[in-house]
């Protein structure tokens, strides 16, 4: 992730692991985020914890151009402002009823938070497309270890044996996030060889962090 | 240990009815004790360190406490009604706050989204005022005229019916709700939340209920309020943060809440913070 | 067709499911599994003596295991449900029946732990059943590259049904289901389809009921 003097973007989840009307759980350094996407299509990262008692965003639902809390079914726009409270359906919410929204942008197929404030755009990373999503138990040194490369200025691991697999990584709270890519031109025995290579790099990387801890 | 003015209160420990001589270990506020059966059939609680605590045996719960209450334990005075059938819902386990659990029990408004088609299903989401008071003489959480639709509202219900309830607070982790009773509309269905901290984020709860229904076979009384309780479980386990906070500023009451809000007032106000966080973080 | 069923059972919940999606009527014999242990009475236990539930009886055909139980109501009904179309996704069928047993024993058993009190090696459950939902969140990528959305076909299958209830009810042992965003997305379409019931843990989908009161937006 460039930091480019202002800040940097990282990757928080594959768009299409958020299809139209879904909310997922994901984590930005700024904290556990309530990642949506409204029925037009717009993605909206919402702290996960609503003000009222502080449940987590992340199990609620979507509803057109709003997130609502499974608990009381309180409603937020993507603006972050409470919009509607069930309980008192007359009421119009006033403004202090909201949650903080952070700013997102989707580019090559991957959901990205920003950190700090960018002045550029998210890494280009055209010539790969992403796949799948995985969650690590180890730091990004125990991951490298595993894959016998290093990451590069865009956060992504090439790795040596098979070069048209990259692995971009992002640093969690506990864990480390890691978007398996592939590049364009590859097929669909590829795609799932690739999954079952970075299956094994896990295995890898989590014994290795597992020996430094004990 | 961080108990406050809630060690000299009593608490549930387990069912009177799944003692054994054996006994059964579990926990009270950080300390470990073992629950059992003498040979005489009676109650007894006993810590690691081989200290007996006060025992009460009462709506079909063993009841202890590591200090030394001052008050008995509260009355139910609907529980020596004759025609009463008792039920033991059982024990489940929730990594949550008691002072959680309990409030939640206290709460109405999420009854369409969490109880959906039970006790209540949207469109009918719109909590009516209701009165809530601190009762000065014996010192509880009192709501009542509390109003709610529900399309099933019990299992000897036979459709949707509008119904009233009252809550109260007679202890810091326990709850007692008066509900309109289908078979005998001048009395209440008692149905109660009996919470046995076992750490601040760690509780057994423990359901009990004393009704009028003569139809309805015991195992599906259990059920429904297995249910029930289970669907607030993951609600429950979800909160943050995981202690109750007593100062405002972090949660946001609308006047649906009244009784929750009550219920932290009055909890502050006894200095009961066990499962609590008081300055806002 | 009689189930003995408990109504905080995953495993009684996969009948009560399959029979719901399928309109078939069960006639259900509600069984005190806790407390009163119900099933290990002398009653249950002459039915079924591994004292498991659920029992499901259909004349006298009695059956004990709920991958039978969801099997016996596709064959009756809707044998498209039964994944036979060819030998690969008969095999697939038969592969993730077997998984979803060890989701009762790992899953299951971090549940009955943490929420039920019932003796377990809690740490060691876990671990098993984060191994086994990373198995599932893989093979739903591999299938999803085949165009399948479901575990062994493009259609919901008695061995998605099968493994649903207890992935659905992970968290409740303890197990958080954040890290799997292909098993999200297949749950959300086994909650999607026609005639799906809940059980206590497993929320109604509100999204799929349009706003009664739709607001304006600021």
């Amino acid at each position: 992730m460039p930091f480019d003097g202002a800040g940097s973007w990282a990757p928080v989840a594959l768009s299409s692991d958020l299809p139209p009307g879904t909310v997922i759980p994901a984590w930005t350094s700024v904290g556990p985020i309530a990642l949506w996407r409204s029925q037009s299509g717009r993605a909206t990262a919402s702290s996960d914890r609503c003000p009222h008692r502080g449940m987590r965003l992340s199990h609620g639902f979507v509803r057109g151009e709003a997130l609502s809390c499974i608990y009381h079914g309180w409603s937020y726009a993507v603006s972050g402002g409470c919009i509607r409270i069930p309980a008192h359906p007359d009421l119009v919410p006033p403004e202090t009823i909201r949650v903080a929204v952070q700013q997102i942008e989707e580019a090559g197929g991957i959901l990205w938070a920003a950190v700090g404030q960018p002045a550029t755009q998210p890494p280009q990373l055209d010539e790969l497309v992403p796949l799948r999503s995985l969650s690590v138990e180890g730091d990004v040194a125990a991951i490298e270890a595993a894959a016998g490369a290093k990451i590069d200025a865009r956060g992504l691991i090439r790795l040596p044996e098979f070069p048209w697999i990259g692995l971009l990584l992002a640093p969690q709270e506990k864990h480390t996030l890691l978007l398996l890519m592939i590049d364009r031109d590859r097929g669909p025995a590829d795609r799932i060889a690739a999954s079952r290579i970075v299956e094994s790099i896990r295995r890898a990387a989590e014994e290795r962090h597992r020996e430094i801890a004990e | 240990m961080k108990g406050g003015a809630m060690m000299d209160e009593w608490y549930p420990v387990g069912l009177f009815s799944q003692l054994s001589e054996k006994g059964s270990k579990t926990w009270l506020m950080g300390e470990a004790i073992e629950v059992a059966r003498d040979r005489h059939g009676n109650a007894q609680v006993i810590t690691a360190e081989g200290r007996a605590l006060p025992i009460r045996v009462r709506y079909g719960h063993v009841w202890s406490s590591l200090g030394n209450p001052e008050k008995e334990l509260f009355a139910i005075p609907e529980a020596d009604q004759p025609g009463r059938r008792f039920v033991d819902v059982g024990v489940v386990r929730v990594r949550c706050s008691p002072l959680r659990a309990v409030e939640n029990f206290l709460d109405i408004a999420h009854f369409p989204f969490v109880h959906t088609d039970i006790l209540g299903a949207e469109p009918h989401t719109e909590v009516e005022n209701y009165k809530v008071e601190i009762r000065e003489g014996v010192d509880e959480v009192w709501a009542t005229q509390v109003k709610f639709y529900q399309p099933q509202a019990a299992k000897s219900a036979t459709g949707g019916i509008t119904t009233e309830y009252m809550y109260r607070v007679p202890a810091p982790t326990c709850s007692v709700l008066y509900k309109t009773c289908p078979p005998r509309p001048s009395e209440w269905d008692v149905i109660t939340l009996f919470v046995q901290p076992l750490a601040e984020d760690l509780c057994d709860v423990w359901p009990w209920m004393a009704l009028f229904d003569d139809e309805t076979p015991m195992t599906d009384l259990i059920h429904f309020q297995q249910t029930i309780f289970l669907q607030d479980r993951s609600i429950l386990e979800n909160q943050i943060p995981a202690l109750l906070p007593l100062d405002p500023g972090m949660e946001i009451p609308t006047r649906a809440d009244l009784t929750s809000i009550a219920y932290r007032r009055w909890l502050k106000r006894h200095n009961y913070t066990y499962g609590a966080q008081l300055v806002a973080q | 067709m009689k189930l003995y069923d408990y109504v905080l059972s995953p495993s009684c919940y996969k009948v009560r499911l399959m029979a719901a999606i399928l309109g078939i009527k069960l006639d259900i014999r509600p069984v005190d599994f806790h407390p009163g242990a119900e099933h290990r009475g002398p009653e249950l236990l002459a039915l079924n003596p591994a004292g498991s539930i659920p029992i499901l009886e259909d004349g006298d055909l009695v059956l004990t295991e709920s991958s039978a139980m969801l099997a016996y109501l596709a064959a009756n009904s809707a044998p498209e449900w039964l994944g036979q179309d060819s030998p690969q996704e008969t095999a697939r069928v038969q592969q993730w029946l077997s998984f979803s047993h060890r989701l009762t024993a790992n899953l299951g058993g971090a549940r009955l732990h943490e929420m039920l009190l019932r003796p377990g090696d809690i740490k060691t459950l876990q671990a098993q059943g984060v191994a086994a939902l990373r198995e599932l969140e893989a093979g739903l990528f591999e299938q999803g590259e085949r165009g399948m959305q479901f575990l062994a076909a493009s259609r919901a299958t008695i061995a998605d049904i099968a493994c649903f209830p207890y992935v659905a009810l992970a968290p409740d042992g303890g197990i958080s289901l954040d890290p799997y965003p292909l098993i999200r997305l297949w749950m959300r379409a086994i909650r999607s389809l026609p005639g799906f019931i809940e059980m206590p843990g497993i929320h109604r989908l509100h999204e799929l009921k349009p706003d009664p009161h739709p607001a304006g937006e600021a």
